[in-house]
């Protein structure tokens, strides 16, 4: 019966297994293979280099180690202070203060309108000619705090981590529903030993969501990876590498009709994501069982 | 019952993914209508919308679709912006399939096609039509030919100049200039006039600065001359240049808007339609929008002037043509040269010249008195730019590929004074020598 129940398995599995096979891990080693050559459209060339990509990357590309400083900082960012905020408002919520709903329901309207619609309103926001923010600014008689947001070196990179650092509504949306399916006899027994709110929120509540807060950071580490629309619209990556991340310096270039360096560059992506997921697991316990 | 249907089941779900790979039979970009005759043309363009010969192409399309009605059918894709385009074809390149028609532009597309050998050879078609072929002059032939092959087809000359608006010029009570001092000065005395002298941008290759920089690069002497007559250049560290540069600079800090930086040419056009600035560089196709009312106010073309630029220089750059691409149906590929013989013919170039005031690129084409009586800006710029000795291509024209993208993120920190006119100029050498053009 098992015997012919394992056939029955590996049929109906065979097509999720041959689209993993084609979309996913056939390209993954092609990416892997092709890093390791000289691989051009204009002049046509695919020579074998070694590791001459990813040495050139680390020792003589001057714009790779801002690029990947950029993107491991923006990982941290989002992974605490982004999650921290979800988790925060999450643990109000789940206290059903008056209006939680509402909030519960408008903090996630962000989350789910195309990034692209996003950058393009932060960008008007931003516009040092007719922006809200600097209209705002003067209108309040502090001119002189104005700035070109977007492209001046010193206020492009906070600027760009805005477009996305407040906006946790994933975050607060699974803790809190986490929360919510907590046993109210638990935090009941908490309250009758004399815990105070924030006791119960750190020493009872945190313990038992911290599983669901290390998804949430695993989303944030692959969210973070994954950036590229709302880069690529506001500032392009501008001035010179100063808002750029690994995807949007991959794409350029590719654009350069570079394919290999492009490929070594998804390597790197691809092994700062494998190290940020490890660390998350190792540090959330996920594979621990309870 | 239970196990065939089951058997049925997966086996239908493993032909739904044969399925979700496509037909090998039927050509990707194109397929037969209802009629199974018809052959239908699938052509992207950013031509489209707001932008400046979307008119143009779109009656284009019109009559080659009655001209060839049941035999070809241009289906049009909408592609918005024309950095999106040009990155679409690059990704369609290395993929190895096009569409049957791509508009070259000043994008660098036909050597890229060429290198990846996508392009149809249209010299025996060109050679077997002698109107088509009286069009080639020594201006199509560099942009269009090589190795004395013919693989492209243009519609367009880019004669460029900068135009100018005539009451704020009045207001600070100055002319054209003839020189780049005098130019400087007519800033300073818009400036004293409380008006922003100049329309600029960094953002999508920084199309309005790269034109006046190229142009102040050219005028700097026979160095900069020559270099803004060299393709593919990879040094960017000489003099003329970097002292643009530096003017470059300045003109982004004191003579701009705001949104100059991190702006692109959609910020500049509308400050100057908006008449926030006095001046901004481009070329003949912006004259129809002068007098389009959804983008600026009833009689702003009467306030707008033309010039070449100071030092007696005008852009005469070569613009790739449109091009027909290899495809697995030959009677595709025929559709093609059918479009692009249609779209570059004399009778379409002069459409395009008296709907929009496009300059032609065919030297037999006729500057009709059609469209000089409604454009007389162009009649006007086609007079200066005769006597204009000295002529180059655009800077991002000559540019290797993928430096457009380099100086565009580059630019806001020249204009914030973050990089020295040195350290300009050294991005840009260094990424032209890593990528160099053979």
């Amino acid at each position: 019966m098992k015997q012919r129940n394992t056939g029955w398995i590996a049929l109906f599995l065979a097509p999720t297994c041959i689209i993993f096979l084609l979309i996913f891990a056939i390209p993954l080693v092609m990416v892997f293979a092709t890093s390791l050559f000289d691989y051009r459209l204009l002049p046509r060339t695919f020579e074998f280099i070694g590791f001459s990509n990813f040495v050139k990357l680390f020792t003589q590309d001057a714009k790779f180690l801002p690029v990947l400083k950029n993107t491991v900082v923006w990982i941290a960012i989002h992974c605490v202070l982004h999650v921290a905020l979800g988790t925060i408002l999450a643990f109000i919520l789940y206290k059903k203060p008056h209006g939680w709903k509402f909030v519960r329901v408008t903090y996630m309207i962000p989350n789910i309108i195309s990034q692209s619609a996003i950058a393009m309103i932060f960008l008007n926001l931003y516009n040092a000619q007719y922006g809200a923010l600097n209209s705002l600014l003067k209108a309040i008689g502090l001119e002189h705090l104005q700035h070109n947001w977007l492209f001046d070196t010193a206020t492009a990179f906070p600027a760009v981590t805005m477009t996305w650092f407040i906006f946790a509504g994933y975050t607060t949306t699974l803790v809190l529903a986490q929360c919510l399916s907590t046993d109210e006899s638990i935090i009941e027994a908490a309250k009758i030993d004399g815990a105070t709110s924030f006791q119960i929120d750190r020493l009872v509540m945190f313990p038992l969501v911290k599983r669901m807060i290390g998804t949430t950071v695993i989303m944030a580490a692959t969210y973070m990876l994954q950036m590229f629309s709302m880069i690529y619209i506001t500032t392009g990556g501008g001035p010179g590498v100063s808002t750029a991340n690994l995807p949007l310096y991959l794409y350029t270039t590719v654009k350069a009709n570079n394919y290999g360096y492009a490929n070594s560059i998804g390597v790197v992506i691809i092994i700062v994501g494998f190290i940020t997921m490890t660390l998350i697991n190792r540090l959330f316990g996920m594979n621990k069982e309870d | 019952m239970k196990r065939m249907f089951a058997c049925l089941l997966s086996l239908a779900m493993l032909l739904a993914l044969v399925g979700c790979g496509g037909s090998s039979s039927q050509p990707s970009n194109s397929g037969d209508s209802a009629s199974s005759k018809e052959i239908v043309i699938k052509y992207p363009t950013f031509q489209v919308g707001a932008n400046t010969a979307a008119p143009v192409v779109a009656k284009l399309v019109e009559e080659f679709n009655a001209e060839y009605a049941g035999k070809y059918r241009i289906e049009v894709e909408d592609v918005p912006g024309d950095a999106n385009y040009a990155d679409k074809i690059k990704v369609m390149i290395s993929s190895g399939e096009l569409p049957p028609v791509v508009y070259g532009g000043g994008y660098k597309l036909l050597d890229l096609a060429l290198q990846a050998d996508l392009v149809v050879d249209l010299t025996d078609a060109v050679n077997a039509d002698p109107e088509w072929k009286a069009m080639y002059n020594e201006t199509w032939e560099s942009a269009d030919c090589r190795d004395g092959r013919i693989y492209a087809s243009s519609s367009e000359g880019q004669l460029i100049g900068y135009y100018y608006n005539k009451e704020l010029f009045n207001q600070a009570g100055i002319k054209p200039a003839e020189t780049w001092e005098e130019f400087f000065d007519n800033c300073d005395r818009l400036l004293a006039a409380g008006i922003t002298p100049l329309a600029m941008d960094t953002a999508d290759g920084a199309w309005c600065t790269q034109l006046l920089l190229g142009a102040m690069i050219a005028g700097s002497g026979d160095e900069g001359l020559e270099f803004m007559n060299t393709s593919y250049p990879t040094n960017y560290n000489i003099p003329s240049v970097v002292d643009a540069i530096a003017k470059i600079q300045k003109l982004y800090q004191t003579c701009t808007t705001l949104d100059a930086n991190g702006g692109a040419y959609e910020n500049a056009a509308n400050n100057f339609f908006s008449e926030n600035v006095a001046m901004i560089c481009n070329g003949p196709w912006m004259i129809g929008d002068f007098s389009d009312t959804s983008k600026t106010t009833e009689g702003f073309s009467d306030k707008v002037g033309v010039a070449t630029y100071p030092g007696g220089f005008v852009y005469d750059a070569p613009i790739e043509g449109m091009f027909v691409t290899k495809q697995s149906d030959p009677a595709l590929e025929e559709a093609g040269i059918a479009m692009v013989k249609f779209f570059t013919s004399p009778k379409a170039q002069q459409t395009a010249l008296e709907t929009q005031g496009m300059v032609p690129a065919g030297a037999t084409v006729e500057i009709t008195q059609t469209a000089l009586d409604a454009f007389p800006l162009l009649a006007d710029f086609l007079e200066q730019a005769s006597v204009c000795e000295k002529r180059g291509n655009t800077l991002t024209g000559l540019m290797v590929p993928g430096l457009e993208d380099t100086f565009s993120a580059e630019l806001p920190n020249l204009a914030s004074g973050t990089d020295t006119p040195e350290q300009f100029c050294q991005v840009l050498t260094d990424f032209a020598t890593a990528n160099p053009v053979t």
